[in-house]
């Protein structure tokens, strides 16, 4: 099947342009309405030859569209856009147009091609989507076509040679020149040598605002994203030091801390006070611990953060250290970490040391209720509160050795008695937690978190309020956890004598959801999302050179082997080298002998056939014997096929003649019949 | 032959700037989608290179010339481009002369194409033919890459030769034609013998055949005229063109003569090239004067023999 190769490239040519305008979408930095538009003349420009007949007869149109346009743009350019990109974007799709509208021979379809291209990289600063690796490579199959067609047809139209026809092989070499530079380009990309860290976008994108994750929350605020499935962050486990053994992922209580509120009014809970701590760039990682270290194992995580419109970072608690590319960052006494700059938020890594499993086993000496008086009180403030309140939790704990059972016995009823529920009500005038303890008995993790902080205040344990999130759901594809914006949860932290603060979820969210585990495949699309963004977007000088050392380290370790190629537990990768070894030299030597080594005729593959199956049944040509010769032996056997064929024979080999199709096919049927033939 | 370096075309060099710039901008911004922009364009660009490196390796460019090229006469040149592949196509290649390019849409495997076209070379003499080379755009047009087959095989162009004037052909008449003791195309019957195929059948003889039996043909007589001596006069130093003028009279008498199927031999300053009849001997004649320099020399003269006539050519 063959197709006209005009229409295949313009084909490709509208390929790319929507390539292109995908890509400008994809940043946002094209409007969908827009879009829309502009796709609609762009779809017009596919009749552009009769359009520009008609509008060759109006006088001085193209110099009148022209200088139009050069003011637009001027006056967009100064006035109009938002930032410079905006401006460069909509000359661009300007001019895309213009020529699409205008063009007239191959050779300007060139310029199309660029500005879609440019299109690409005017993107490039404004995404990190893995989409953009799709457009990528729709781009290179459409670019790769287009280029292979406009110089063929360019060539065929020089020479006066008829149409050109595109068939299977030339669509193959497309498709093949397409994968070969996709294969180079990621080698290439690998080892392009960086400055330094990666720049994340200059522009954020639409973040998504989150409620919960500022110093100020009501209760209740949750409730709006509770259920939404979109992922947000994702934890990459790089490493657990100290730990003895174990995976990090089994960890109970493994969850990721944001924002510490220490102050609560009866409503909301806020921030009493920051206390700054700034640290500048090129000091990072941070230059003092965040959280005072206790000498427990370190948990090191890679965190890849989606924009959500919050300045706050998200880690396993006690953070000790925290690696990122910010120009400051803002700590306060809570442990809660800002860093305001968005494209620092996308990317960092994070140690911490979790919580011990069992708390009152602790005995750190530093984890003591500091002798300030005004620390106690901070931390077992109140509000005006109903009295039952109080009461309610002095019937809970009674009897308790000390505050990590009194509070673990408030988290327990808590879960045990009260209700989980994204459905809040309102039916009295009560505070919210008075209403949620004795009225309604249901509520969402906020109304559990604050009933638990308030009750343990109430019997003197200092408490705060933690959002963050929940763990999220394993990715073995890509060993991290995915967490997702349902996954937003609310906690208490209480301080335990010898262990510091210790988490308590009251919340019986567990029990009542129904984990929905993602299917294997949306599994494996974000783990390539994470790939992407840790091997694409965020790679680094520091990474080449850890590469650069793996590879290193590989190499020794083959070197050493090499030296002992015997020993029992090396065997295997002997054995997997020599196979691979013997496969490239069998390639090397098929490779070698695609070009005859003198230079000469070589034998056509068809005659090459014919020998092996005449072989199979004993003929096989005598030393200078000539093959007409012998042919004229073996017809007895082989028939009259072989005659005719080694006339074809000769005439290719020899005589440099080209079979047509035909022909091709009747050697192939007479070669066919050989290998068929027994006896 | 060393393989000369690849020139980016126009397209070409629209490519590199692109990638330049691209390059640019993530150095400058450190953004990796850039850099895999950047990376992009160089793959492609390595890509393009290697496979118009698969379509320029394994040809075999030869040239197809004729046996005798004159001065002023347009002759064919012919190039016979092979390829000598056993599995890979070779696709898009163009061979180019001073003068023309051919366009090979596609060379299979083991397929040759001849490409012809007409020259002229004015001047007698050795000379280089002006090339053809084997150049590809494959596969994107970015880069053009000349093979290292090249088609500037040395020729030799005999003096012109053309029909002699009517004075020549006078003072050869005076001589007359004579049979000789040779098979030839003279009137005189020479001998008969058995048909072979291929033999002209006006050549039947008639009542020979039909005494015994079987075709007998007649064979005839050479008739030559009178076996000539081609004597060069004067070293041809005053006036070049009466020189060149010169050397092209006696390469066509040469030429009229060994048709007539005489003997020729050629005398000048410098130069002799002994008596001697036919097409090859027509060529050593016309190789001589092909390359023949004015030599201050006298030539040295023989005395005549008796049937051969002298004519004297005056160099200038």
């Amino acid at each position: 099947m063959t197709l006209s190769a005009a229409s295949a490239l313009t084909v490709a040519v509208y390929l790319l342009v929507a390539d292109g305008l995908a890509a400008l979408v994809l940043g946002g930095l094209l409007a969908p309405a827009s879009a829309l538009v502009v796709g609609v003349a762009v779809v017009g420009s596919w009749w552009q030859a009769s359009l520009r007949r008609r509008l060759a007869e109006v006088p001085r149109l193209g110099a009148a569209l022209v200088t139009l346009a050069a003011l637009a743009v001027t006056l967009e350019v100064l006035v109009i856009a938002p930032a410079m990109l905006e401006a460069f974007v909509h000359l661009l799709v300007f001019l895309l147009l213009i020529k699409l509208y205008t063009r007239r021979t191959l050779r300007e379809l060139r310029d199309i091609a660029f500005l879609a291209f440019f299109m690409l990289v005017a993107v490039a600063p404004a995404t990190t989507s893995v989409v953009f690796l799709g457009i990528l490579i729709v781009f290179l199959v459409g670019g790769t076509w287009l280029l292979l067609l406009r110089h063929l047809m360019i060539e065929a139209d020089s020479a006066a040679a008829p149409p050109l026809r595109v068939g299977r092989d030339l669509i193959g070499l497309s498709l093949a020149a397409s994968a070969a530079t996709i294969a180079i380009t990621a080698v290439l990309f690998v080892i392009i040598p960086r400055v330094g860290q990666a720049a994340l976008p200059l522009r954020s994108q639409a973040s998504r605002m989150v409620s919960g994750f500022s110093d100020r929350v009501e209760l209740g605020a949750f409730g709006e994203i509770e259920a939404d499935a979109a992922v947000v962050m994702r934890v990459h486990l790089k490493d657990w030091q100290g730990a003895g053994g174990g995976r990090p992922e089994t960890l109970p209580n493994l969850r990721w801390r944001g924002m510490a509120l220490d102050a609560f009014d009866g409503r909301a809970w806020t921030v009493s006070r920051r206390t700054l701590r700034l640290t500048l760039r090129r000091q990072l990682p941070v230059p003092f611990a965040v959280h005072q270290y206790y000498g427990g194992p370190v948990l090191t995580q890679e965190i890849y953060l989606e924009p959500i419109g919050s300045d706050m970072v998200f880690a396993a608690p006690r953070v000790l250290r925290l690696h990122g590319r910010s120009d400051f960052v803002i700590l306060d006494d809570l442990g809660n970490i800002a860093v305001p700059a968005p494209s620092a938020r996308l990317n960092y890594t994070v140690e911490s040391e979790p919580e011990p499993v069992d708390p009152r086993r602790a005995n750190v000496a530093d984890a003591r209720v500091p002798p300030d008086p005004r620390w106690l009180a901070r931390y077992t403030q109140l509000p005006d509160l109903a009295p039952r309140i109080a009461d309610l939790a002095r019937e809970i704990t009674a009897g308790s050795e000390d505050h990590y059972e009194a509070a673990t016995r408030l988290s327990m009823w808590l879960g045990r008695n009260l209700r989980y529920t994204r459905a809040l009500q309102r039916t009295t005038d009560l505070p919210p937690l008075e209403e949620f303890l004795f009225v309604q008995r249901a509520g969402n993790c906020e109304y559990f978190a604050a009933a638990l902080a308030v009750m343990a205040r109430s019997r003197g344990i200092p408490a705060r309020v933690v959002n963050g999130f929940q763990r999220g759901e394993w990715n073995p594809y890509g060993d991290y956890f995915m967490v997702r914006l349902r996954d937003a949860h609310s906690w208490v932290e209480v301080f335990v004598r010898g262990a510091g603060w210790i988490t308590l979820d009251p919340s019986p969210r567990v029990g009542v959801e129904t984990p929905v585990a993602a299917a294997r495949s949306a599994l494996w699309l974000d783990s390539l999302r994470l790939s992407w963004y840790r091997y694409v977007v965020t790679w680094s000088l520091h990474d080449q050179l850890s590469a650069a050392e793996s590879v290193r380290r590989t190499t020794s370790s083959w070197t050493a082997l090499a030296q002992r190629p015997w020993d029992a537990a090396a065997l295997p990768r002997v054995a997997l080298a020599l196979l691979v070894g013997t496969a490239a030299v069998v390639a090397l030597v098929r490779w070698r002998r695609g070009v005859s080594a003198d230079g000469g005729p070589v034998m056509p593959r068809f005659y090459a056939r014919a020998l092996r199956a005449l072989a199979r049944r004993g003929l096989t040509p005598a030393d200078g014997e000539t093959a007409r010769e012998f042919a004229g032996r073996a017809t007895a056997v082989a028939g009259t096929p072989l005659v005719r064929l080694t006339g074809v024979y000769e005439r290719v080999r020899f005589g440099s003649m080209a079979l047509s199709a035909a022909e091709a096919a009747e050697v192939e049927a007479w070669v066919t019949a050989l290998e068929k033939a027994r006896t | 032959m060393a393989t000369p370096v690849p020139r980016p075309t126009r397209d070409g060099w629209w490519f590199l700037g692109a990638m330049i710039c691209v390059i640019a901008a993530a150095t400058n911004t450190g953004n990796n989608l850039l850099y895999l922009l950047s990376a992009l364009l160089l793959g492609l660009f390595l890509v393009s290179g290697v496979l118009s490196e698969r379509s320029r390796r394994g040809l075999r460019l030869c040239a197809v010339l004729p046996e005798e090229i004159y001065a002023g006469r347009a002759f064919t040149v012919g190039a016979r481009l092979e390829n000598v592949k056993r599995r890979r196509v070779s696709r898009s290649l163009a061979v180019e002369t001073a003068e023309q390019r051919f366009y090979v849409a596609r060379l299979a495997p083991g397929e040759a194409r001849l490409l012809t076209w007409e020259t002229t070379l004015p001047r007698r003499g050795r000379h280089r033919l002006t090339g053809a080379r084997v150049t590809t755009r494959f596969p994107f047009g970015l880069v053009v890459k000349r093979s290292g087959l090249l088609l500037d095989d040395d020729v030799l162009v005999f003096p012109a030769v053309r029909p002699i004037g009517d004075a020549w052909r006078r003072r050869l008449a005076a001589g007359g034609p004579r049979p000789v003791r040779r098979r030839g195309r003279g009137h005189d019957l020479y001998n008969l013998r058995d048909y072979r195929p291929g033999d002209d059948r006006r050549m039947i003889h008639w009542r020979s055949s039909a005494k015994t039996g079987a075709l007998v043909v007649r064979e005839l007589e050479a008739e030559t005229a009178l076996d000539t001596r081609l004597v060069l006069v004067g070293d041809g130093a005053r006036d070049p063109a009466r020189f060149e003028a010169a050397l092209s009279e006696a390469a066509s008498l040469a030429a009229h003569l060994t048709r007539a199927d005489a003997a020729v031999e050629l005398i000048g300053p410098g130069l002799h090239v002994p008596a001697g009849r036919g097409r090859a001997h027509l060529r050593r004649l016309l190789s001589a004067l092909a390359l023949y320099e004015p030599a201050a020399a006298a030539a040295a003269r023989s005395a005549p023999r008796p049937g051969v006539s002298d004519l004297e050519i005056a160099l200038a």
